[in-house]
């Protein structure tokens, strides 16, 4: 393999390279935040926010057609809904909160199929689902750079108080007022990145993105200041592979990246040296 | 000075016992005890602002950021989350307004007063009960709170966690912090000068620890 397959396809294509730019960024903000959803015991929460998008983004195709803001203050309102949704149903009435997301999230998928199917214009369900490189254009792109700019910025400003309210929220309620407004903060920005990435790697497998390399980081290390890069270049690399694979064996994009990212999670649970099963000694062996 | 007024707590919507009247004088050390489910914990949440009172009202005198530092049983904190010892600790730093070197040099005397040199890039993961209840303390020992409230601060600690517990204790009463604690250890509360709170759904008794010890007898039909 020469190193020239690594790169042609985005030095010639400019769709190649928006897709990848784009995407690398969402990367490098989507890893981390799913480091700290995973750390603060919420790792279903982005699956069930992804599904929670659909309908606010079908309801805005209906009403204005393909348009890039319409989409994501569609996704952006629905998201928000539905986590807050399932926190006051928990808040009310006990029920756990991965409980009443799983009673959310069909009900927000099947409106959403629902509503597309209203609409009656064709907007390929499979395309918003599972993304297409193709969807990239340069609105898009500084729509994913700025929301992976955005996001960062406020992940550094809410750092102490979300990793703090994860690890001791009692202690941090005592001494700060700052904890709710973090996980307030933190959860929008859940919603945001994955709002922006439906449109290059689809609604569903960009949660995907967001899980998977933070769920291989840990199996790396034990070290907060190291997990959160690390998810970061983890989910960039399989960006700029999936893309490739996609362009190469004209796949879609979205579930390329994932499955690269997948492999590399079932590669660290194998081989990570915290806790990977060859390194394991909390199974014992008997003869 | 910590006032209650007519102060009603509990989870439910039910109190837990008959309206409290207390004061608590700055400086003072009380250490709440009381049976399994009585709402020693939840007295303590409600003083130190984190849950509401059922009825009543509670004033401690400080500012509650800042002013009130609370101790959290350990086994509400994540011994899983990826940091190091040293990383807990310095979270009592919070509030604090000290430059870069003071900070150093009290986080390094803390760490040595509580014997956790040795153990500062440790990750929690690998900490022993007794080792995380002692970071937990000097965490708590870098907050400069007028209330320092303790919820079992004795768990999990060997002899020598114990009596370095006490000599903080004894410290922090000289500097004029009001101190609450729950304990179940009576016997072990009534070596020191100490105030006690019985919390009984009869109500609440206030004496000397020393004669809840002495009566430990009687104790047991009261709570």
């Amino acid at each position: 393999m020469t190193p020239d397959i690594l790169w042609a396809p985005f030095i010639e294509f400019a769709f190649m390279r928006r897709a990848l730019f784009g995407s690398v960024a969402l990367a490098c903000s989507a890893g981390p935040l799913g480091v700290f959803l995973i750390l603060r015991r919420m790792s279903l929460m982005g699956d069930a926010i992804a599904h929670g998008i659909l309908p606010g983004a079908a309801l805005a195709f209906w009403l204005f057609g393909l348009s890039l803001p319409a989409l994501t203050a569609g996704g952006l309102v629905a998201g928000l809904g539905m986590a807050g949704a399932a926190a006051w149903v928990t808040r009310r009435t006990g029920l756990r909160e991965d409980a009443s997301l799983a009673a959310l999230y069909p009900i927000s998928l099947a409106s959403g199929v629902l509503l597309l199917g209203l609409a009656g214009r064709k907007l390929d369900l499979l395309h918003l689902l599972f993304g297409s490189a193709l969807a990239v254009d340069t609105t898009t792109l500084y729509g994913m750079l700025g929301t992976a700019g955005f996001s960062l910025l406020v992940l550094l400003v809410i750092f102490r108080a979300l990793a703090l309210d994860s690890l001791d929220p009692l202690f941090l309620r005592s001494i700060s007022r700052f904890g709710p407004l973090a996980h307030a903060a933190f959860l929008t920005l859940v919603v945001l990145n994955l709002v922006i990435g439906f449109q290059a790697i689809g609604a569903l497998m960009v949660v995907g993105l967001m899980m998977l390399p933070a769920a291989a980081a840990r199996f790396w290390s034990r070290r907060l200041p190291v997990l959160l890069p690390l998810a970061a270049l983890i989910g960039a690399v399989c960006v700029w592979l999936g893309l490739l694979l996609s362009f190469y064996a004209s796949l879609p994009s979205g579930p390329c990246i994932v499955l690269l990212a997948g492999a590399f999670y079932l590669f660290s649970l194998v081989a990570g040296p915290v806790h990977g099963l060859l390194r394991s000694t909390s199974f014992p062996m008997t003869v | 000075m910590i006032e209650c007024h007519r102060l009603q707590w509990g989870a439910g919507r039910h109190p837990l016992t008959p309206p409290l009247d207390l004061q608590l004088a700055v400086g003072s050390l009380t250490a709440v005890i009381g049976s399994n489910g009585s709402g020693k914990s939840s007295l303590l949440k409600v003083l130190a602002g984190l849950d509401r009172p059922l009825a009543g009202r509670v004033d401690v005198g400080v500012p509650r950021m800042g002013g009130v530092a609370y101790l959290p049983q350990q086994q509400l904190v994540d011994r899983q989350f990826p940091i190091r010892l040293a990383e807990l600790v310095a979270a009592g730093f919070w509030r604090s307004r000290l430059g870069r070197s003071e900070r150093q040099a009290r986080m390094r005397q803390t760490l040595k007063d509580w014997g956790l040199l040795e153990l500062q890039t440790q990750g929690l993961h690998a900490l022993s009960g007794g080792e995380l209840q002692r970071a937990l303390l000097a965490r708590l020992s870098l907050t400069d709170a007028k209330v320092l409230l303790l919820d079992e601060p004795e768990a999990a600690l060997d002899d020598v966690g114990l009596d370095l517990l006490w000599q903080h204790i004894e410290r922090w009463q000289r500097e004029g912090r009001t101190l609450v604690l729950v304990s179940h250890n009576l016997a072990g509360l009534s070596q020191y000068n100490c105030d006690g709170l019985l919390i009984a759904r009869s109500g609440c008794i206030r004496a000397p620890i020393r004669q809840f010890a002495a009566e430990r007898q009687g104790l047991g039909q009261v709570a």
